[in-house]
């Protein structure tokens, strides 16, 4: 079975949802919508305080081309537009806040079906790039922006991500099981704006029986590729790397190398704005861990307080942290009243025996990360210089290439807050190139 | 055996004589007042005056007759040492000494979530903006005392750090290590200080924190030298060059977020020169002053505050301060 170098095997853990079907989360009453929620430039709100909106009306405007626009998650009024707590950085960012009315009205002219194979490829883009689509796999990058490539680069492959590697989470699992055609036409799209006649679905071996349906319902030219399990086999380098040999470049993109990998959520939401006309509103995510009482895969709308999904899976149970994403890259969060997003692949609850609260100690040098980094490099030292905040001298141990999937904090025996020490290292960076110091 | 003892006496001698030799030809030449003033400078090479450490700095002030006094860690005694041996004066800029503006402890404060990490502000700040719920409030993980070069910082039992003014020497180490901006370097002259800087609303800052600047405004309408200012959305600052010390500010602040290194000295009428006027009485902003006309104007000292506007505004000389 294909696979990279490197990677660690964490504890699966995803028996606590895995077997749980899809259910439809009950409109809240209040929603809060963040304005930004992808990667890239922001979004300005383009509706008033008192506004009426009805469901699948545009909200923002966005302010560049890597940016993406914000739908209302339901039909109500615009309660206020105020800044709360986002969830990803955890500093106060601006929402929109929105009462639903309750009847759940569509926008004029929504849903709209049609025949997405009928139409053109620019056309399709630019319904992709209207109907904010973003990575669904918690990287939240502008859809439309990787499809499309500049004149320069040529993309051969297009992969659809199903590996799911990350421990607990199981909604991309639900979602190839259930709603297979939705991820199959998807990829049909995608295939056809970037005008390619193959893609592989690559899923890992730990979900036979996904495999097994996906095999079933493919056309002949998608095709499914069993991975072997480990993470982050999921990772987008990792997963070109697997399946095509193809390296791609320090500091490049997989455009580079001729390549596009999507999510499987993200390819089932471009079905629904290219043949239904609906926008990114809605998302299925995992709600799991041991610190929830009801474990559930969820459709839930975009901007649902965080609250109502907890109370939906039976209340919080000797709770010590709460994760956006799976444990291994998710995001912890500050506080309770931040709502779910267009990246929440699953929303994960966990008990103190199922974190790692402790101190760390010296480097003992033991190699364990270098085996286990599946980019080839050296976590020990970019920890040690992190702890020197030495921001230039990692830049020599290709610092940026990190792509912080936490295989070498999960292997340190001296319990080592690796990632940690790289994202502060590359703040540091950041922070020295915004103000002009070079490098 | 008086072979080996000749041979290797033999080799010391020649070894004695190349090392010899090499000492006088390769001798770095040395201007030796540079060793002098290097031993005037702290020796810390904090690198506050922009050279690569105190011998560099030692090593420039000799040799470019152009370069001013920047270490902010020599004394005035080592300042006219110096100069001495230079041969010409330097001119002292204003001393500074670090100031904390927070005053907000874990006790007075709310935390977001329990942060597990790094002992260090600036990894903490990256975590979703630190734990401390004020942006502007201290984290307290002590960045700041570990970059003290002249371990001049501690932290406190209130989990704050706290400056020791006598080992002190405005280097800014810390100002540069806090990710938050809160320390900030002060006229060592100066007396007053905000501990605060949060650019919340009074309503916002007070879910964080029950110490901080509500921004009223009340030290900006007392101070009668116009030197605090509350502007649009910022704690009270103070203007130190105009700051007389009267410590009205810290009298009126209904947070006490306004703290003083030392308590002005109070002052006392002489009875000889007093002529009786008044004005004094009419001035004292805390009604500590009080007489009858023509006759000698008596101070409560436990009512003065030490504001000195008094002295300032007597016609006959008559009042001094008491030694604190």
């Amino acid at each position: 079975m294909k696979t990279f170098k490197g990677g660690i095997h964490p504890p699966e853990n995803k028996v606590l949802v895995k077997d749980n079907a899809i259910i439809e989360l009950p409109l809240s009453k209040v929603f809060f919508v963040p304005t930004q929620q992808h990667l890239g430039a922001p979004a300005k709100p383009v509706v008033n305080t008192g506004a009426t909106v009805k469901r699948g009306q545009v909200l923002t405007e966005p302010m560049g081309f890597v940016s993406a626009v914000v739908h209302a998650p339901t039909s109500g009024t615009v309660k206020e537009i105020t800044k709360r707590v986002h969830p990803v950085t955890g500093l106060l960012a601006p929402y929109i806040i929105i009462e639903a009315d309750g009847k759940d009205e569509w926008a004029p002219g929504l849903p709209l079906e049609r025949d997405p194979f009928a139409m053109e490829a620019k056309e399709l883009l630019n319904i992709i790039q209207l109907s904010g689509i973003v990575g669904m796999g918690g990287a939240t990058f502008p859809t439309h922006v990787k499809l499309s490539p500049p004149k320069d680069k040529t993309i051969d492959t297009f992969i659809i991500n199903g590996a799911e590697c990350e421990p607990y989470l199981a909604a991309d699992y639900r979602l190839m099981l259930e709603q297979p055609e939705r991820i199959i036409d998807g990829a049909r799209i995608v295939m056809k704006v970037l005008g390619l006649d193959s893609a592989i679905m690559a899923i890992e071996a730990n979900k036979p029986d996904a495999i097994r349906l996906m095999q079933e319902k493919t056309p002949p030219e998608i095709k499914v590729e069993p991975m072997k399990v480990k993470y982050p086999q999921g990772a987008e380098k990792h997963l070109i790397d697997a399946l095509t040999g193809r390296e791609v470049p320090s500091g490049g993109l997989p455009m580079d190398v001729g390549a596009l990998v999507h999510n499987a959520g993200t390819v089932a939401a471009i079905w629904d704005a290219c043949a239904l006309g609906i926008p990114l509103i809605e998302r299925i995510t995992s709600v799991t861990g041991r610190g929830i009482n009801q474990p559930r895969n969820i459709k839930v709308r975009i901007g649902t307080p965080l609250k109502d999904v907890f109370e939906f899976c039976g209340g919080l149970n000797d709770a010590a942290k709460i994760i956006f994403g799976g444990p291994m890259m998710g995001i912890a969060q500050c506080c309770e009243d931040v709502p779910v997003m267009k990246g929440t692949s699953g929303i994960l609850v966990l008990t103190e025996q199922e974190t790692n609260l402790n101190s760390y100690r010296s480097c003992i040098a033991c190699g364990r990360c270098l085996e286990a980094c599946p980019m080839g490099l050296v976590p020990s030292m970019l920890s040690r210089l992190g702890e020197r905040s030495m921001w230039k001298e990692a830049l020599d141990y290709n610092l940026l290439d990190c792509v912080e999937c936490g295989s070498c904090t999960y292997v340190c025996p001296a319990n080592r807050p690796i990632v940690h020490f790289v994202k502060y290292l590359k703040t540091l960076q950041r922070e020295a190139k915004a103000k002009g110091k070079g490098a | 055996m008086m072979g080996a003892m000749l041979m290797v006496g033999g080799i010391g001698l020649v070894a004695a004589l190349i090392l010899g030799i090499a000492s006088v030809t390769f001798a770095v030449k040395m201007d030796p007042r540079e060793k002098a003033v290097l031993d005037q400078l702290p020796g810390a090479n904090c690198g506050a005056c922009g050279f690569a450490g105190c011998a560099a700095f030692a090593h420039e002030l000799t040799t470019t007759p152009e370069v001013e006094m920047a270490c902010p860690a020599v004394n005035k005694d080592g300042l006219k040492a110096i100069s001495d041996i230079l041969g010409r004066s330097l001119g002292a800029g204003d001393a500074m000494i670090a100031f904390v503006r927070c005053k907000g402890s874990p006790a007075d404060t709310i935390t977001r979530y329990s942060y597990v990490g790094p002992e260090d502000c600036r990894t903490a700040q990256i975590i979703a903006g630190g734990p401390k719920a004020c942006q502007y409030g201290c984290l307290g993980l002590g960045s700041c005392v570990e970059a003290c070069p002249f371990d001049a910082m501690h932290m406190g039992e209130d989990g704050l750090p706290h400056v020791n003014e006598d080992k002190c020497t405005g280097c800014g180490k810390c100002v540069d290590a806090c990710p938050r901006e809160i320390i900030a370097l002060i006229s060592r002259s100066a007396n007053f200080g905000v501990r605060c800087i949060s650019q919340d609303s009074p309503k916002e800052m007070r879910q964080y924190c029950k110490v901080g600047c509500i921004k009223c405004r009340i030290c900006e309408n007392t101070c009668p030298f116009e030197a605090i200012e509350v502007t649009q959305g910022n704690a009270a600052s103070i203007d130190q060059e105009k700051c007389q010390k009267c410590g009205l500010c810290v009298s009126v602040c209904p947070t006490g977020v306004i703290s003083s290194k030392q308590p002005s000295g109070k002052v006392q009428v002489i009875a000889e020169k007093c002529k009786g006027c008044g004005i004094c009485a009419q001035v004292c902003p805390v009604d500590a002053i009080s007489g009858k006309p023509k006759e000698p104007y008596v101070v409560d000292i436990s009512k003065c505050i030490g504001c000195a506007m008094c002295i300032e505004k007597c016609p006959a000389d008559a009042i001094e301060r008491l030694a604190r």
